[in-house]
């Protein structure tokens, strides 16, 4: 089976400041390498600052890797900081829903928006397919009038996930998008996602603190240290016989 | 001795729709050396309890209690000034947001120094200011910072989170309060920063034989180490009582669901097989529902639930539902 996405040795450093005339580089990322399958979910983990929101940056397209490649269904759409224009096949939603969305416009504008700098669709079929994708998400249609402060913060981050799924996207980058829910609405939550992922074969890429939401949810396990990946396999195994030191002092909180 | 019992705590609040009631006859009643958790989703009311109890909530509030007594002084007949006086000495409170709490624009030596008591300094006036910065270093020392002296001297923009949160808890911590009420404390925090915290929490429990009264919405942290548990929704409490019995055989079907939906503990769970969740959202406080305010959420919901349940109460096991789940083993021994 061809993996969705398929990530080749990225490397990330940034500059910063270290005197009048030296700069000093900060390597982020070191020589990481995966890939998803269709229908699976990848959970990263890992301590602060060993670059899992650097990664998922990079997979959505919104920072450029220095050297490496990333390759959606066989295709490179990045290749050492090069990056092909499409941002429509992988998709993130953010920490927050309540501060990621813009108070200012309306939820079907804000969908519009997404579509009309995406696809060539007509108003007509836009409006379609907003419909369509709110209520794959369990939100009604009269919601396209409704501002953001009118939801609930579970509702906002189902609105934040019909953002992300109207492109129809192959691969879903989650940044700790379920740790600021509350433990009802998070269960609501990650009941619509694997229900989402079993329709339509999604693929997750779920980045967390929440131990034992990666053990429900993912199918491969990766362990970010100081920006290397420590361990990479089956969750469950991974679970069950952590190899390095990282992982196992991470399992044991 | 008791050292907090409040009864019927009912907050309200004035709108030109009328009076929204965000906390409805909550009873709470605390012994010296306890954990009490106050569990319950966002908009529940957990932090406006706290904030009554310590008496910071703006005149837009309206507080009424039958009592509110603190080691036997009722505290809504005091005046201001002693009331003030009181929570001074005998409470502490560490807020959500540890950051945003701390004042920007002084170092962090100032804003503990500021929170010594006059009382504890020993020696004379001149030499005050070397035994304020021994205070200060021992404070920082006894919750969990080495680098005091790098600590001291910045600013909390410049700390973590996690170390921000531990100022505020040296801060609480300097008066020897009896209550200390920690207002989510570890929201922010990551895994590792979390431990150390409830750790810290922890020791000053059971060394110093302070209560804690901890709210929180994560269920599962504070299950090992709490005495006694008060579930809230949306400003009512549905049920209270040992944090063992809570949690283990919980009556009320607001708890059932919220343990279910953990998946350490929701048991016979394959993998990626969808959580137990209630149907629908927690409902703005300016549209709730007449009677129990789960109603039109509850499975077990029926005609009768249009009527506020009364707490009752067994074994220190309270709970407020007209259709109380109870285990069939119990209702053999009843009959």
């Amino acid at each position: 089976m061809q993996p969705v996405l398929k990530v080749q040795a990225l490397s990330k450093s940034f500059r910063s400041r270290a005197g009048i005339f030296k700069r000093k580089h900060i390597q982020v990322l070191r020589e990481i390498s995966f890939a998803v399958g269709p229908g699976e979910t990848l959970a990263i983990i890992g301590e602060t600052g060993s670059g899992k929101s650097t990664l998922a940056k990079l997979l959505a397209g919104a920072d450029h890797a220095d050297c490496g490649q990333i390759l959606l269904d066989g295709k490179t759409i990045e290749d050492d900081g090069v990056r092909q224009n499409q941002c429509r096949h992988i998709r993130m939603i953010f920490q927050d829903p309540t501060r990621s969305l813009n108070p200012g416009i309306t939820i079907g504008d804000m969908l519009d928006d997404c579509l009309k700098y995406n696809t060539g669709l007509t108003s007509l079929q836009r409006n379609k397919k907003i419909k369509i994708t709110l209520s794959r998400v369990g939100l009604l249609s009269e919601h396209y009038e409704y501002y953001p402060h009118m939801f609930s913060g579970g509702q906002l981050q189902r609105v934040a996930l019909a953002r992300a799924l109207i492109l129809d996207p192959k691969v879903v980058v989650l940044d700790e998008a379920l740790s600021s829910l509350d433990p009802s609405v998070r269960a609501q939550t990650v009941n619509l996602l694997l229900q989402l992922q079993k329709e339509s074969g999604l693929s997750f890429i779920l980045i967390t603190h929440h131990l034992s939401l990666v053990k429900h949810m993912s199918d491969q396990l990766l362990v970010l240290s100081r920006g290397k990946v420590v361990e990479y396999g089956n969750t469950a195994s991974i679970f069950a016989q952590p190899k390095s030191k990282v992982t196992q002092r991470l399992l044991n909180v | 001795m008791q050292l907090l019992d409040i009864r019927n705590l009912t907050i309200e609040l004035r709108t030109e729709d009328g009076v929204i009631r965000a906390v409805d006859k909550v009873n709470l009643s605390l012994k010296e050396g306890e954990v009490h958790a106050l569990v319950g989703e966002s908009g529940s009311g957990k932090s406006l309890i706290a904030k009554a109890i310590v008496g910071v909530l703006n005149s837009r509030w309206t507080v009424t209690a039958d009592r509110m007594h603190w080691q036997g002084v009722d505290l809504m007949r005091l005046s201001a000034e002693k009331r003030r006086k009181i929570v001074s000495k005998d409470m502490a409170m560490i807020y959500q947001e540890p950051s945003r709490s701390l004042d920007p624009t002084a170092k962090i030596f100032e804003q503990v120094a500021e929170s010594l008591p006059e009382k504890t300094f020993k020696k004379g006036f001149f030499s005050r200011n070397s035994e304020r910065k021994e205070k200060v270093k021992a404070l920082l020392h006894k919750v969990g910072i080495r680098e005091h002296v790098k600590v001291a001297s910045s600013y909390p923009h410049e700390l973590s989170e996690g170390v921000c949160q531990k100022v505020m808890i040296a801060m609480a911590i300097a008066r020897n309060p009896k209550l200390l009420i920690a207002d989510e404390p570890t929201t922010a925090l990551e895994s590792t920063t979390r431990a150390q915290i409830f750790r810290l929490l922890k020791s000053l429990n059971q060394l110093k034989n302070m209560s804690i009264l901890m709210i929180s919405h994560e269920l599962e942290e504070i299950t090992h180490w709490s005495h006694a548990m008060h579930v809230l929704y949306c400003g009512q409490m549905v049920e209270a009582g040992p944090t063992q019995k809570v949690f283990y055989e919980p009556l009320h079907p607001y708890t059932q669901a919220l343990v279910k939906s953990l998946p350490d503990y929701a048991q016979g769970l394959a993998h990626k097989e969808p959580f137990y969740a209630l149907k629908g959202t927690i409902p703005p406080l300016q549209h709730l529902p007449i009677g129990c305010r789960l109603g039109p959420r509850c499975p077990q919901a029926q005609k009768q639930c249009v009527v506020t349940p009364l707490q009752n109460k067994s074994h220190g096991h309270a709970y407020a539902c007209h259709f109380p789940l109870f285990k069939d083993k119990q209702k053999c021994n009843q009959s």
